[in-house]
């Protein structure tokens, strides 16, 4: 119980992070990397999320956003170049 | 299902799967220094991909201890396959997307192969804007 409670902990904390640093950065490019930190991080939070809450229906989501997080990541990427590879 | 991991039955699983939800907080852990303390876009995309592949397939590990069953080891075998190979590829179409709109390259970095491929292509150049 006390290792979910500390991974949900630091999750959070990664999720404020990625924020500031999606804030301040200097380029889009940072931001793009600060998105992707907090993406992953959520969906960490999640599956910690359907283990307290007991339920199952959340590996579901789990899945699909590892699937979606690579279109996420490489879309923003082609947007920030204008699609330019 | 009431779900409550300080009754699990078996108390081993319920120690393994905590190890493990851990031990992925603490690569998570890495990634927030990294992505405050690290100098430029290139390092800290790497300390980001190293959460989202090691990181993500280690809580997913673990949080597969807590629900055992054979769905679930489908669905979260998929998603930690998944997120071992595209983590990667993601960071790394990033990171060429950053060069070619110029961020800075860290000036202690010497070795420069996307410098010689990009040739005539707008980068940072020899002398790194910021």
């Amino acid at each position: 119980m006390i290792g979910i409670l500390f991974g949900v902990l630091v999750l959070t904390a990664s999720v404020v992070v990625a924020g500031v640093r999606m804030f301040v950065g200097p380029n889009d490019a940072n931001r793009v990397i600060a998105s992707d930190l907090l993406f992953f991080s959520v969906i960490g939070l999640i599956a910690l999320l359907g283990v307290l809450v007991g339920s199952r229906a959340v590996f579901d989501l789990v899945l699909v956003a590892t699937l979606v997080g690579l279109l996420a990541t490489v879309s923003l990427a082609r947007a920030l170049t204008n699609g330019r590879r | 299902m009431v779900f409550d991991p300080v009754l699990h039955e078996h108390l081993w699983m319920s120690v393994t799967g905590q190890v493990l939800i851990v031990l992925g907080s603490l690569v998570f852990l890495t990634a927030m220094v990294g992505i405050v303390r690290l100098p430029d876009l290139y390092t800290r995309s790497s300390a980001v991909a190293t959460a989202a592949g090691v990181g993500v397939a280690l809580i997913l590990l673990g949080v597969f201890f807590f629900v055992p069953g054979v769905t679930t080891a489908v669905k979260l075998m998929a998603a930690v396959l998944l997120q071992l190979v595209t983590s990667s590829v993601g960071a790394m179409a990033v990171v060429r997307s950053g060069y070619l709109i110029g961020s800075a390259v860290y000036s202690p970095t010497h070795h420069n192969e996307l410098e010689e491929r990009t040739e005539g292509a707008p980068g940072p150049g020899k002398e790194g804007r910021s």
